[in-house]
Parts: C-alpha cells; structure tokens; sequence
C-alpha cells in the first residue's frame, strides 16, 4: 500500500468509526434531556408516554452498525498487502494438500480453522483454502520447532504476522501535555478494533430493538414495581423510565465502543470507568429494590478493587514508558514509539539482559538515550496490574461474584453487559495489550481464567434462576477465552470472544422473553414445557445451547459458532501442556468442563421448554413475545449458527495477532515457560477437537437423562451428594468468604473508630463546649450586671432629670421670654462676675 | 439745638415704649408704638442716617404697625380688644426689665467709646475724619452709597482710593434677602388665607 | 464736637429693647407679643446706627440695621399670619391658652 493511499484510509477509517462511536452519546444527551423536558412539555401525551427515545438509540447504534460495517469493508479493500503474499501461503498450503486426507471428518472443519488463523498469520487471504498445513517440511523452520531462541526467530523475519502494516493509529484531539505526558483521544484501527465494532454495535442494535419491547410496561406514568414491597402490603410506584434506560443503553455502547477506539492505555481507562458507572446505572436500573441497588453496588466496588491495580499498572508503565499509546503504525511518522513497539522489537522478541540489579528489558526508541529499559520484574507487575483491572471488569475469580447479581438489572441490559459490552472489555483490553505481557502473566492469566471457567460452571449446573445460570456460564466461557490468552492462544480467545458474544446475547435475550412471556417468573423450576407455548424463543434458545456447548455433526464437521472456537481453545490447552507438562491442568479442567457446559446449558433448556409444565399457572399465562422481540431473537441465531462458518473470522482476528505470538517460544526468565506456536496448537487441534465434542455430548446425553426423559432423578443425586450441592449453591461459599474476610473486619474496624469518635472525640468536643457554655454564662452575667448596668443607669438618670424638669416645661410663651431674659442676665451676671473688666 | 431735638425724640421714643409696656388696649398700644417708631426715626435721622430714618418711617411706621392694625382688626373684636394681664405679672416683668436696663446701661457706661474707637483708629488707620459716609462732603447723602453697596459696590469705601482688593459689598445678602421676602410672602399668605370649614364629624 | 454722645443713643437703645422685652413677656395679647418684638429690634436698629455714626463701623451699621427693618417686616407678616391662625384655630388670640407645648 502506498503511504497516500494508508493516510487516505487510515482518515476514512477514522472519521467512519469516530462517527459510529460518537453517534450513541449524541443520542444519550437527546435522549436524556428530550426524556425529561419532553414528558414535560407535552400535555398530548396524556400519560401515555412515546417511544421517541427508543427509536432514537436504534438509529444511532443501527446507524453505527452500518458505519462499523462500510469501514470494515474498506479496510478489507484497502489493506491488500495482505493478499500480495497470500500466494505464498496458498502455494504452501497445497502442497500438503492430501497429506491429511485420512478420512477425519471432525477434523476437517479443525483444519479449516487452523488453515486460516495459520495463513493469516503468514499474512495470507484464506477464503477457500481447505488445506490441512500440517506438515512441517515446507514451513519455516522456526514455526516449527517450538522453544526457539528469539535469535533464530529474527533469521525468519516476513513470516511472523505484523499486525502494524493493517492497522492505523493517530490522534482524535491533543488534550493536554503535561511535560513528557501526552494525554490525548487517539485511536487505534486493526482488524479486531473493527470486528468488536460490527459486534458491539450488531448485538446493541439487536438488544435495543429487543428492549423496545421489553421494556413497554415502563411506557406510563404510574409504574408498579411488584418487586419492592412497601409497608401496608402496597407496592412502589413511580412514573415509568423508559427514556432513561434506552439513554443509558446509548452511554453504555458509546463508552464500549470509546475503549474499543481507544488509541492509548490511559483513554483505555478513561472509557473503561464509563463503562463501569453505565453498568452501575443499568443494574441498578430499578434502584428501589434493595437488593438491585446493592447489587449495582457490589458491581461497582469490585471493579475498582480491580481498577486499583489498572492504576498501578497504569503508573508502572507511565514510569518507565513514559507514553501511553499502543503503537505508531504510521510508516512515515516521526513520531514516537508506541508502547509495544518499545517493549518489543520487529520479530516481536523482548530484549531481557541479566544484570546486577536482576533482569532487566531493553526498551527500543527512546528519544534521547538508547539505555532506556525497566526491570523486569516491574513489566510483571504492571502486566498483572492491567489484568488485575480485567479481572474485576470480566469478572474473573476471584472478582466474579458481582456479575451474578448484576442480574438484577433490565434483562437487555444483562445480554448487554455479558456479551457485548462490560465483560468483553477485559478480555478485549488483555488481547489488546498482548504484547505487554510476559510469559509469567501469561501463566498468571491461564490460571485464573482456569479457576474461573470451573468455578463459573460448577456453579451454573445446581443454579435455577434461568438468569443465574446464564450469568455463571457467561464467567465460565470468560474463563476459556482468559484462559486461551493465557495458553498463548491469542487468536482463540479473542476468538471464542465474539461468537460467545453472539450465542450469549441470544440466550440472554431468549430468557428475557421467557421472563417477559411468563411475566417475570425467572425460576425454572415453575417452568417447563413451554415450547408450545413460545416456539420462536425455545428454537432460537436451542440453538444458542447448541452453540454454547460445542456440539457438531460429526460426520459433516460442520457445527455452530461455539464449535470452532472451544474448540480452538482446548486445542491451545492442549499443546501447551503437551510443551509444558507440570500444568496439566490447563488442559484438563477445559476439557471437564466442556462437558459441564453441555450439560448445564441442556439442563437450562430441557428445564424450561421441554418435559411438562411444573407450574400450571405460570404455563397458563405464558405467551410469546411480540415480533418486535423476536426478530432480534432470530438475527442473532443465524449469526450464533453462522458467524465462524469458513474460518473468515478467525482470519481476520487473526491480522491483528502480535508478532511474537505465532512462533511461539520458551521463556526462562523466572518461571519456565513454553508457549505453543500456532502450528503446534494445529498439531494437536483433532485430538482435543474429538475429545471437547466428546465431553459436550456427553454432558448433553447425562441432561437429557436427568431432566428430559427422567430416567435418574436429579433429587437422588442431590440428596447424596448435599455438601457439594450445598457448597455450589452457597457459590464456593465466595460471598461468605468475602463477607468473613472483609465486611466483617471492616465492621470491626468501624465500631473501632466509631467507638473512639463517640468515647474520645465527642468527649472532647462535648467538654470544649460545655467550657464555652460556662465560660459564656460568665459572659452573661458580666454583660448584664457591668455593661447593661451602666446604660440602664444613664438612660433612668436621663429620664429621671428630664422628668423632674418636666414643670418647668409650662407651655406659656411669656414665660419663656422671662426666662430667656433671666437667663441673659445671668449670663451678664456670671461675665461680670468671673471676667472683670481689667 | 441738637441736644433739644435729641431729648425730645429721644423722651418720645422711650415714653411711647413704655406706655406700650403699661397700655392695656391693644388699638392704644399701636398708637404709641408709631409715636415710639416715628421718634426712633428722627434720632436715625440725627445720626446722619438719612436713608435708614426714611425706610424707618416707610416700612416700620408705614407698614409693619398698619399690618399690625390690620392684624387688631381681624382678631381683636370685642371681647378681645383689651385682656389683662396680671398685676403679678407685670411685677415681675418689670423688675427683671429694670435689673435688665440696669445691667445694659452699666455696661455701657463701663465701656470708654472714644478710646475704643482711638484704638481701632490706630489699627485700621481709619481716622474719624476720613469715615467713608462721614465726609464733609457726603454727611447726611447716604443713599447712593447704600445703593451701591448693596449691589456689591463700596464707593464709601474703595472711592478715590487704589485697593488691591475692593471692599466687601453686600450683594448676596440682598439676594438672599430677596428669596427670604419672596418666601414669607408666599408663607403667610398661605397660613393667612381663610381656611374652608370643613364639615367636621361629631364624634371627632 | 459736642452734644449727645454715643451713651445717650445706647441709653434710648436700651430703654426701648427692655420695654420690648416687658411688653413680650407681659401681654397676653398675641399682637401686643409682637408689637415687644418690634420694640426689641428697634432698640437694636438704634444701636446699629449710634455705632455707625460714632465708631469705625461706617456704613455698614446701617445697611445692618436696613436688613433688620426689612426681616422685622417679613417676620411681622409671619407672625401675624400665624397670629391669624391661631385665632382661626382657638378663636381667641390669648397667647397663655396656647400651651400646647406643656411638657
């Protein structure tokens, strides 16, 4: 591409996605002041209020959508230095066409994955490319051989992918230079910016609609919460917030698609609070309930136990980088380097040296002195601090016992903020930040995100809230697509990412009109049976189950969007643990709960729509949702069966995948670490293929035997097993855990302090104004004896001499002239008497 | 001569005085004022005060006891002409006039006027001969000194002689005078004039 | 030169100002007040000229004493208007029935 033709598109991209990101505030600002002078100034209404507000935050994120769309399809055209070696890659994928032929057809649609995260990387277009690139001969041999030595990844530069030459980065608006900090709106444009674009601004679309009928009943002045009991038997009522909710659904996509766009951590961070106070808002949506304004609480007090290490991360690297900014893509800019450039050279290789002092990493490109580096074990910690602020936005153990209660917000709003929006940003921001991060948070981060996919799914399988279920299974797939990150499957994770985003939205949404059909009943065990009752909901929820649990035909290898990229994510376990033997367990706990999922997921739907009705008068009153809340149902599962079809997505994830990613590598700096390159992951990826589709079957068939056809009753089972049982539905006992280990001690500690405030503050408070009052009351008497005393004493003798001079006052003129004469005369008399004339 | 005429105005002026002092009759009373007024104005015009002795005569005799008159003839009907005044009364006012007469006559007859007058002679360089009014020439001619004078102009004084700064003449409390007229005039024909009866309510 | 000298002028000032203030101070006739008053300032006019013929003063004294003819005249008609009034109001012009200022 010539540099004309990058500057062209980079603005085109720019000002297209600035647009589609700025459009949803415009709409909130619209949305939230014409909400409330409109209900105001128009008497018309009468009480029954319009749907202006919703048809206003369509069309900003539909809008959006289509902005989205139109600049992914010019990036696609314009950055064609991807096609320019595709050829190499397709000729190289031929010539090992056949080699694999052996008749697994499971595999297939494996290969097909692989193929074009594999080609992708090496910089190919991969439509059609069928190819099993398995051997090794052809390949570079540094793709191979896993535990490289970064000097031999340098002899093969070209090879690895280099997500900088599609990807486009400047400034928005300079806000402010502080020195060497530059703080300012930039952007960053690559493949994955655009596709969580499309995403984001498809499902908020799609969610937006759906609300529009799900949140009707809030369309009248005179609301009835049944939720929140007042004295008196009587319910709360207040006037209905339709217009908020679509406003803050505005803020929200406008804050998710800000810390997409972002170009800088620190922007980052800027968008990546809006987002937590926009979940704060939706939650507690209905803040009349007690239990939705703690729980919007909750929400927003973890993030910032997570935020606090974002902070520190955020300073680290402030410290020792002194940019916030991803990268400087721009060939020709002069600028400066931007964070992973500086932390990585071209081959994507960190520069340790050993010294006195301990590791330490060379930083590239520093302005002034080429000495600039910061320890090593620094760069660990600002790692973990950035993943500290995923771990409480994505919910991550064990930070992960908010998002269950943010159920209690609008449920649109939970398929907003578990597929699209709150979740998607940590693990958004961990990919994103890749390059950042050492082998040793990379470890960090599989393990956590191991822990939480179990701990997220055992608790899933005893919950029967059909909204707590979906909130458990959603940590769960967070954990996968961490733990993807963490195994080196970059590509997967991001992956899993927007087809969990996909299938999770509609599931969401699918309960939603479950809820809103049987009238806010979310217990599944008052349901069941009601695919009679509501088709549309139970096929489209199907497929969402289907597609969450990674089943496929096997014969065809053709399977849903939850197929391919769980499956490419225990292919990442998989060959980690085939390098990295002692963290067996990487792999393991995947593959169990693979089959978890299944069966949680069917438990969910043969609870609700299948077998008969458990509670008649829930049945009875049960209904489908209006097409307005259907039609969206039925988008989103096309893109929940369709969206990983051909392995194009994967593809064009995969343009953006760090450069160091692909070829793998050992890392020996404090833990020993071997990250699969991505043709060993494709080695491995049919045998954890067969044995993921294997455990999802059979947590299906094990659902289908307790909860569809009856054959073991999952009482029998609860009964003997009522520690574990009690231990999960207590959720790991993490809220108790919490509550023992902070409420309690803080409790403690405030009864300290409020017991020194009440014993010795106040004490001396209360003795230095009981000193005043004294000291005041002698004031008093002094001011009233002495002070008031005199003046009483001047005014009485005033008084008293004006009285007694009173008869002297007659009234008679003539009087008065003999006094004025008798008063002459003695004024003479007094003259002569006291000035005698000398 | 002189000392003829002086004693013959001057008893006038005095018995005229005194017998408003000791007449009851307010008519009477105004009778020997104008003998006291008139006789006053033959001592002004003793005292070489030409002008003044006519005013005196014009406004006083002319004008201020017909007002009085007036004043008697609108009020003094009948049972008011004359109203007694206590013998006690008169007693008294008397004595504290005569203590009163006595004090001013004494302290006049202290007082040595040809040296006071030698002292400011010597002070002001003034000699009794040179008076400005009192010349040869100008004895008795005092009205166009006074016109003058009172527009601002002292021929009496600055005439002939060269001043650095021109006496102080008299204009602005003439001005002052004149707006002081024009006020009483207005004053008292608005306290004078008849007052409409009004119908007063009887429980008032 | 003799003849009457300046005491003889201040004796008849005198005699008329201490008979204006008698007659002030003795008649109850409201008129009768007035007519003291005009005694008074014309026992002072007598001074005024006495001393402008037989001291330094010139003319001054008697443009002094032409101002005190001239306010006597003023204060007579205002004296005489509230005279008038009085009598409007009390129907009587007996100056010891006014006490209204009795404290």
């Amino acid at each position: 591409m010539t540099p004309e033709a990058y500057i062209q598109t980079g603005t085109t991209l720019k000002w297209l996605l600035g647009i589609a990101w700025l459009l949803p505030l415009v709409g909130f600002a619209v949305e939230i002041f014409g909400g409330y002078w409109g209900k105001r100034f128009d008497p018309a209404s009468n009480g029954k209020k319009t749907k202006l507000a919703a048809y206003m935050a369509v069309f900003c994120i539909g809008t959006g959508f289509l902005l989205s769309l139109s600049a992914f399809f010019i990036w696609k055209g314009a950055t064609d230095v991807q096609l320019v070696t595709a050829a190499h890659a397709a000729e190289h994928g031929e010539s090992h066409d056949g080699d694999h032929g052996d008749g697994h057809d499971h595999h297939d649609g494996h290969d097909h994955d692989e193929g074009h995260g594999h080609d992708a990387e090496s910089g190919h277009d991969q439509d059609e490319s069928h190819e099993h690139p398995h051997s090794n001969e052809t390949l570079p041999p540094a793709d191979d051989v896993r535990g490289q030595s970064p000097e031999e990844a340098e002899d093969h530069e070209g090879h690895g992918n280099d997500p900088y030459a599609a990807a486009f980065s400047g400034t928005f608006y300079e806000l402010a230079h502080f020195g060497d900090l530059r703080i300012s709106i930039d952007y960053y444009i690559d493949g994955l910016t655009l596709l969580m674009f499309c995403m984001v601004t498809l499902i908020a679309t799609c969610i937006h609609i759906f609300a529009i009928g799900y949140m009707s009943d809030e369309l009248t002045e005179d609301y009835e919460d049944h939720f929140v009991h007042l004295p008196g038997g009587k319910h709360f009522h207040r006037p209905g917030r339709f217009y908020r909710f679509f406003a803050f659904l505005s803020l929200f996509s406008f804050s998710m698609l800000g810390l997409v766009l972002a170009g800088n951590i620190f922007q980052v961070f800027v968008f990546w609070e809006l987002v937590g106070v926009c979940s704060y808002l939706l939650i507690g949506f209905y803040v009349e309930r007690h239990s939705a304004s703690t729980a919007a609480n909750k929400a927003f007090i973890m993030n910032r136990v997570g935020d606090f290490g974002f902070l520190i991360g955020l300073m680290i690297l402030w410290t020792y980088f002194g940019t916030f900014q991803f990268a400087n893509t721009d060939p020709q800019a002069a600028g400066d380097l931007g964070l992973f450039q500086m932390a990585r050279d071209s081959h994507g290789q960190l520069d340790v040296v050993d010294t006195e002092e301990g590791k330490i990493v060379h930083l590239r490109g520093s302005p002034e002195d080429s000495e600039r580096s910061i320890p090593y074990w620094l760069l660990i910690a600002a790692g973990i601090g950035i993943f500290g602020g995923c771990i409480g936005k994505s919910a991550q153990f064990p930070l992960q016992p908010w998002l269950p209660d943010a159920m209690e917000g609008p449920t649109p709003v939970s398929a907003l903020v578990h597929s699209a929006t709150m979740v998607a940003a940590g693990v958004y921001l961990t990919g994103r930040f890749y390059p950042m991060f050492t082998p040793e948070v990379l470890l960090t981060i599989a393990y956590i995100g191991c822990i939480t996919l179990f701990i997220g799914a055992t608790i899933a399988v005893v919950a029967t809230d059909i909204k707590r279920v979906l909130a458990y299974s959603t940590i769960s797939q967070l954990g996968y697509m961490m733990l993807a990150l963490g195994v080196g499957g970059w590509g997967a994770g991001l992956y899993h990412l927007i087809t969990h985003a996909f299938f999770k939205s509609l599931m969401f949404l699918c309960s939603g009109s479950v809820i809103h059909g049987c009238h806010h009943e979310q217990e599944m065990t008052k349901m069941g049976g009601l695919y009679k009752k509501m088709p549309i909901t139970c096929w489209t929820m199907f497929i969402g189950v289907v597609a969450i649990s990674g089943l496929a035909i096997p014969v065809l290898n053709v399977g849903l969007a939850g197929f391919y990229s769980k499956d490419a994510i225990v292919a990442s376990g998989l060959a980690f643990m085939s390098g990295n033997a002692t963290h067996f367990l990487l792999f393991f706990v995947p593959l169990v709960t693979a089959g978890i999922t299944a069966f949680y997921m069917f438990r969910l739907w043969f609870m609700t729509f299948a077998g008969p009705p458990k509670d008649q008068h829930v049945y009875d009153h049960a209904h489908e949702s209006p097409s307005v809340m259907t039609v969206p149902l039925i988008i989103l599962s096309i893109f929940a069966i369709g969206c990983a079809w051909f392995g194009v997505l994967e593809g064009w994830i995969l343009t953006s995948e760090p450069t160091h990613v692909a070829a793998g590598g050992t890392s020996a700096h404090h833990v020993a670490l071997t990250l699969p390159s991505h043709d060993a992951i494709h080695g491995v990826h049919h045998t954890a293929g067969t044995a993921a589709l294997f455990a999802a079957v059979v947590g299906a068939a094990l659902s289908a035997v307790f909860y569809w056809k009856g054959l073991v009753d999952p009482a029998v089972i609860k009964r003997s097993f009522s520690g574990v049982h009690h231990f999960l539905v207590e959720k790991w006992q993490f809220d108790n855990l919490y509550d023992v280990m902070f409420v309690r001690p803080v409790h403690v500690v405030a009864r300290w302090c409020t017991s020194f405030d009440k014993n010795v503050l106040d004490a001396f408070l209360h003795s230095l104004s009981r000193m005043t009052v004294v000291a005041s009351s002698w004031d008093r008497k002094f001011d009233e004896t002495f002070v008031d005393g005199l003046v009483n004493i001047v005014g009485t003798s005033t008084y008293r001499v004006g009285r007694s001079l009173q008869v002297v006052q007659t009234g008679k003129l003539r009087q008065y002239i003999m006094f004025i004469a008798l008063g002459v005369l003695g004024l003479f008399v007094l003259l002569f008497m006291f000035f005698p004339r000398t | 001569m002189e000392l003829l005429l002086f004693t013959v105005f001057a008893a006038a002026a005095c018995g005229g005085a005194i017998a408003v002092v000791l007449s009851q009759n307010v008519v009477r009373m105004a009778f020997y004022l104008v003998i006291s007024l008139g006789s006053t104005a033959g001592l002004f015009f003793m005292l070489n005060a030409d002008f003044v002795g006519a005013t005196q005569l014009l406004i006083y005799v002319g004008g201020t006891v017909v007002l009085l008159i007036f004043g008697v003839m609108l009020t003094a009907s009948g049972p008011f002409l004359t109203i007694k005044s206590s013998p006690g009364d008169m007693v008294q006012a008397i004595l504290v006039g005569a203590l009163f007469l006595g004090m001013v006559v004494v302290t006049v007859l202290q007082v040595d006027w040809d040296g006071n007058a030698a002292k400011l002679e010597s002070r002001y360089g003034v000699s009794s001969l040179e008076r400005p009014g009192y010349n040869q020439r100008g004895e008795g001619h005092t009205t166009r000194s006074i016109g003058a004078a009172l527009l601002g102009a002292r021929f009496d004084k600055d005439l002939g002689k060269n001043r650095e700064q021109p006496s102080t003449g008299y204009l602005l409390p003439f001005e002052i005078v004149s707006v002081h007229l024009l006020v009483v005039l207005i004053g008292a024909a608005y306290l004078a004039r008849a007052k409409r009866r009004v119908n007063v309510p009887s429980e008032f | 030169m003799e003849g009457v000298g300046i005491n003889g002028y201040l004796a008849v000032g005198a005699v008329l100002f201490v008979c204006g203030v008698i007659c002030m101070a003795t008649k109850r006739n409201g008129i009768g007040v007035l007519m003291g008053v005009e005694l008074v300032l014309n026992g002072a006019n007598v001074n005024f000229v006495a001393f402008s013929k037989f001291g330094p003063l010139g003319l001054d004294g008697q443009i002094a004493s032409l101002f005190v003819i001239v306010l006597a005249a003023a204060e007579a008609a205002v004296a005489l208007a509230i005279v008038l009034n009085f009598y409007n109001n009390h129907l009587t012009i007996d100056v010891d029935r006014a006490n209204e200022l009795q404290g």
